[in-house]
């Protein structure tokens, strides 16, 4: 080994001695060997006695000293492989991934055969997804160790991920050539399946088919192989065959959606009757599974459909299966089917209570009494999902009355409040439901999302905290765990709270959850190449690529995105408390009854704080301990005050951006958002690329319309500044998008197009103002936002509260008359809905009395 | 509900089910862990949105004591709201199945806290599950567990035969009790198996 001092044999001895110490964790030892060779003054700047010191000491979580040791050991020794070696595994531990591939790319330079820096190496490259990299160290690692199984493996998934797939093929084949596989070989059935993987991502469809084929007794798993086989026989047009392969998987599992559309496609069938007749068969052959049953339900149509779904209710109800209404979530796409549905459920409610019977001329053995209470929950369900809050809650309290303590039937009332606008009562409720079944998780978790709904974060924490482990605040267990369901929602209930720098935490905790479920990924590199689950392990890189694409990230990203702009444009000043919150956007009601839960709330979060303190100094105590075993760097802690006082909120909303612009390209929010930003950074190109973007995914779009006509207007402001080539590509853009209109005039395109929705009209009535802030368009935008009537598209509950919040924040100017009469028109659309109750006339806690469980 | 071997990326998902319906909880390594093990052993239940509403998350016993090869249920659980479908029965059948196929399991063993009647009930009475063992203070929290078992001789048999025809009269839907929900110790999560075994790649 070319290193600059070798040690005498004696010291060399010693210095083995730290190596082993360090393999096998045994920490202190190894300093105290390296004490022996440094104490000599001989060897006291040896410099890779000086970088292993370092390196210990990095385990046990010394990190300052750590870094100093390893670089002064690296002064000392510039030659040599171990100092560089070691200088990237301390990077490594801390996640620097790009600086220790360049440390082990020259500890390569001093030896360039050494198999566990070349190891070590190609990790990071595939976990960094350098392919090209990773590639030509997997091929220097095969060249020396053609010997083992991982090097061949590796060599040729490095192409399979560079899709050079004839390589990948080709280096499998000739592996697999080698192999002498058992009789019963789960490892080889792996290799096996991997390879056809390859294959068929080659689109070699004959050569696919060819080799399970061959190989078919050696395949274990058996229902892979059918699936591709099925698969494949499709593709290839060999439908005969593709159906007696999905009969098969059929009969394996009955309950498998895709294995009848397999089916279907290989018979070709045409019209429902035929497509039907299939189904009756599997029926048959299948009395239990209630796949055959219910497929039929989402293509027959007319009659047919009425009989199928008759029959289909009936049994239902008769067994009493409470998640009825959930299992036919696609047959409400279609209004018409919608209607049959109501129909008939509503006969069946009048003829059980009249005659025990689904129908009156029905004879034989009268129908249990669990039937009808099936029924009504069934038609709370139904009238819920038209929105028809009244019908929905007569139903539920019908139920209720059949039977007082079903659980389900208080879960779902809850639900009806929820959708209703009315979260208050909503969690109230479903605390009453919590509270008839404490030992249900599910339950339990249902509760304290809708106090999280209704703001009551300290509630829902500890409601929480029944089933989270004893000893540590929920919260903190939660965060532990991943609960990211947790997480999202409690940020969003900060948010409204105007607690920007708790909320911002959660967004940075469910931030990081993401790192480190990409950081999981690193230990299966080697385990999966030995496990050879090639398959699995594909998919697991696939999947990471692309983690961030999880809708839980999404909430927080938004979240996050919008407190930042926020607190752009409102920073805190010193003297205020993270809690301030623009009280502008409340009306007077809210305003008085958040000031007094505010000051519940202080009470309580200053003793839940002293509570926190004394955990926390004893959790430091533990963690000191445990420190030293934990691997990867320790994260600076998430101080909400700190968060909220942050320096550059825009770069920091760019960072919860930038993933959504890879990874959600499709969802329009992604770049009304960008646009947000990079228009409070002035940016038009930026601001340009975002538009085209949004307009791509949705031309019609309300937020899109409102920033194209201030980015017009903003371009025409700025014509004297840009330059004449920024100029230029703007306005060529510009032309593509809406053809150089003036914004008055698309402005009136647009509201001519989309006049019958809720959101449009009030984007079109903002922009009307906007332009022309004068009192007669004021009244005339004022009319356009606020006429509501029944035949509107979009007339939610939602809509309307956001429409209110433009007029409350002032986007007509002022108009509190204005509000006031819309609020009224809303309160008799959505009476539960407190956002729409004026304060003087009512008292919103009131309004329902709910007697029976209480 | 469509039911169907779980996929990679069918496991963050899996452990938000979870972390809804039952008190044992893991990170997603060990998620990871068990989809990259055995990608066949693992089972979810979607609605037609593909939103998974029960899962089973299963594996092979690594070093089993009494050397026969075995399958092990970590965790199973179905959403409230879907609950009476006879989902449960429907997963463990198709991860029992598949740990004969593919490990040769000659039994498939499982923990219940003593206090979970319902899910006893099921292990039981639908499941043809035996208690083996009691594991005094099994779960964190001090309680106790019924170590249960099925063989899976006669499973394997059934499927030679490839009859899943079901035997006519026996409806267990009925008899499916309303709640479900066994899990490991949280013990047993923190094990987290690939970083034990890494960087010896020899």
């Amino acid at each position: 080994m070319p290193t600059n001092n070798p040690l005498p044999p004696k010291e060399n001895a010693l210095f083995k001695r730290i190596l082993k110490c360090y393999e096998q964790k045994q920490y202190k030892n190894g300093l105290k060997f390296a004490k022996q060779i440094l104490t000599n003054p001989k060897f006291s700047e040896h410099g890779e006695t000086l970088a292993m010191k370092g390196l210990t000491l990095n385990c046990l979580g010394r990190k300052e000293e750590a870094y100093e040791f390893v670089r002064r050991g690296l002064r000392n020794d510039l030659k040599s492989h171990v100092c560089w070696h070691v200088y990237g595994l301390l990077q490594r531990s801390d996640r620097k991934y790009d600086e220790a591939i360049k440390c082990y790319r020259n500890a390569l330079k001093w030896d360039k055969d050494n198999l566990q820096i070349l190891r070590d190496l190609s990790l990071l490259q595939i976990q960094m997804r350098d392919l090209e990299g990773y590639r030509d160290t997997r091929y220097q690692l095969l060249v020396l160790r053609p010997g083992q199984r991982a090097s061949w493996i590796g060599y040729a998934m490095s192409y399979h991920l560079l899709k050079d797939y004839d390589m990948a093929i080709k280096i499998l084949e000739e592996f697999r050539k080698t192999q002498l596989p058992k009789p019963f070989d789960y490892e080889h059935s792996e290799l096996l399946l991997y390879q056809n993987m390859v294959i068929r991502e080659a689109n070699m469809l004959d050569e696919a088919l060819k080799h399970l084929e061959t190989h078919e007794k050696e395949i274990v798993d058996k229902l892979s192989l059918q699936e591709i086989r099925g698969e494949l026989y499709l593709k290839l047009g060999r439908r005969e065959e593709a159906a007696s392969v999905y009969r098969e998987l059929i009969s394996r599992n009955p309950e498998n959606w895709a294995y009848y559309k397999g089916l279907e496609n290989a018979f070709q069938l045409d019209g429902e009757e035929e497509q039907l007749k299939l189904y009756t068969e599997m029926q048959e052959k299948f009395p239990r599974t209630a796949a055959p049953r219910r497929i039929p339900l989402t293509f027959t149509t007319g009659d047919l459909f009425k009989r199928l779904l008759d029959k289909y209710l009936r049994s239902s109800f008769h067994k009493g299966v409470p998640p009825l209404f959930v299992t036919l979530k696609s047959v409400y796409k279609d209004p018409w089917k919608v209607q049959v549905v109501e129909d008939l459920v509503l006969k069946y409610a009048e003829n059980l209570k009249e005659c025990e019977h689904f129908d009156r001329s029905d004879e034989g053995d009268k129908e249990p009494p669990t039937a009808l209470v099936w029924v009504y929950y069934f038609l709370a369900q139904h009238f819920d999902h038209r929105g028809d809050t009244r019908k929905s809650l007569h139903y539920v309290d019908l139920a209720i009355e059949h039977t007082p303590l079903l659980i389900e039937l208080y879960v779902l009332k809850a639900k009806i409040y929820k959708h209703a606008g009315d979260v208050e009562e909503s969690a109230r409720l479903m605390d009453e439901a919590q509270s008839l079944d404490t030992a249900d998780r599910y339950i339990n978790s249902k509760c304290a999302k809708y106090m999280l709904r209704a703001n009551l974060v300290q509630e829902a924490a500890e409601m929480c905290s029944k089933f989270t482990r004893e000893g540590v605040s929920a919260v903190d267990n939660l965060n532990e765990m991943q609960c990211m369901w947790f997480q999202t929602e409690n940020a969003a209930a900060y948010q409204r709270m105007g607690k920007w720098g708790e909320a911002l935490k959660k967004c940075h905790e469910v931030d990081r959850h993401f790192s480190e479920i990409i950081e999981d990924q690193f230990d299966f590199h080697t385990y999966c190449m030995r496990k050879m689950t090639l398959r699995a392990y594909v998919g697991l890189l696939r999947l990471e690529d692309v983690l961030r694409r999880h809708p839980f990230y999404y909430k927080a990203a938004k979240i996050a995105v919008e407190i930042y702009l926020h607190l752009h444009d409102h920073p805190l000043k010193d003297g205020d408390k993270d809690s301030s919150q623009d009280t502008e956007n409340l009306t007077p009601r809210e305003l008085k009854k958040l000031r007094s839960k505010q000051r519940k709330a202080q009470k309580k979060a200053e003793m839940e704080r002293e509570k926190q303190k004394q955990e926390e100094q004893k959790k430091e105590h533990q963690n000191k301990k445990q420190d030293a075993d934990l691997e990867g760097p320790k994260e600076e802690e998430l101080v909400p005050d700190k968060l909220a006082r942050v320096e550059d909120p825009l770069e920091q909303a760019i960072h919860f951006l930038k993933p959504l612009q890879l990874l959600c390209a499709d969802r329009i929010e992604t770049h009304i958002y960008a646009y947000e930003i990079y228009s409070r950074k002035g940016k038009l190109l930026l601001m340009l690329q975002s538009l085209k973007r949004s307009h791509k995914v949705d031309p019609e779009n309300p937020h899109l319309h409102v920033s194209l006509l201030r980015f017009i207007k903003l371009v025409n402001q700025k014509k004297a500044e840009s330059s004449e080539t920024v100029h230029k590509v703007i306005q060529h853009e510009l032309e593509r998008i809406c053809g150089n209109k003036d914004a008055k005039i698309l402005n009136e395109e647009f509201l001519k197009r989309n006049s019958n929705s809720v959101l449009h009209r009030a984007a079109a009535a903002k922009m009307m103002y906007e332009y022309e802030p004068t009192p007669e368009v004021q009244e005339k935008a004022l009319n356009l936002a606020t006429k509501l009537s029944r035949d509107l598209s979009g007339l939610t509950v939602k809509n309307c509260i956001e429409v209110l919040e433009y007029m409350c924040r002032g986007e007509f100017g002022k108009c509190e008359k204005a509000v006031q009469d819309y609020q009224v028109q809303c309160h008799n659309l959505f009476p539960c809905a407190p956002s729409f109750i004026i304060p003087a006339n009512s008292q919103p806690d009131q309004i329902v009395a709910n007697g029976t469980a209480s | 509900m469509n039911i169907r071997c779980a996929t990679p990326e069918d496991l963050m998902n899996m452990q938000h089910c979870n972390l809804l319906c039952l008190p044992e909880n893991y990170q997603m390594k060990y998620y990871f862990y068990h989809g990259l093990s055995w990608p066949q052993l693992s089972y979810v239940a979607e609605d037609e949105s593909g939103k998974i509403v029960g899962y089973v998350l299963a594996k092979m016993e690594e070093d089993p004591e009494d050397s026969v090869p075995h399958g092990h249920i970590t965790s199973l659980a179905v959403k409230r709201s879907y609950r009476r479908l006879g989902m449960a029965q429907k997963l463990m059948d198709q991860a029992s199945r598949a740990m004969c196929e593919n490990f040769d399991a000659k039994y498939v063993s499982l923990h219940v806290r003593k206090s979970n009647r319902a899910a006893l009930h099921l292990y039981t009475n639908t499941l043809k599950f035996q208690i083996s063992e009691i594991e005094p203070k099994y779960y964190a929290d001090g309680e106790d567990a019924y170590a249960m078992r099925r063989d899976l001789s006669e499973f394997k048999e059934v499927f030679k035969q490839e009859t899943i025809k079901e035997t006519a009269g026996q409806d267990t839907s009925k008899e499916t009790p309303k709640e479900v929900g066994i899990q490991e110790s949280c013990r047993e999560s923190q094990k987290e198996k690939p970083s034990q075994e890494k960087a010896s790649e020899t």
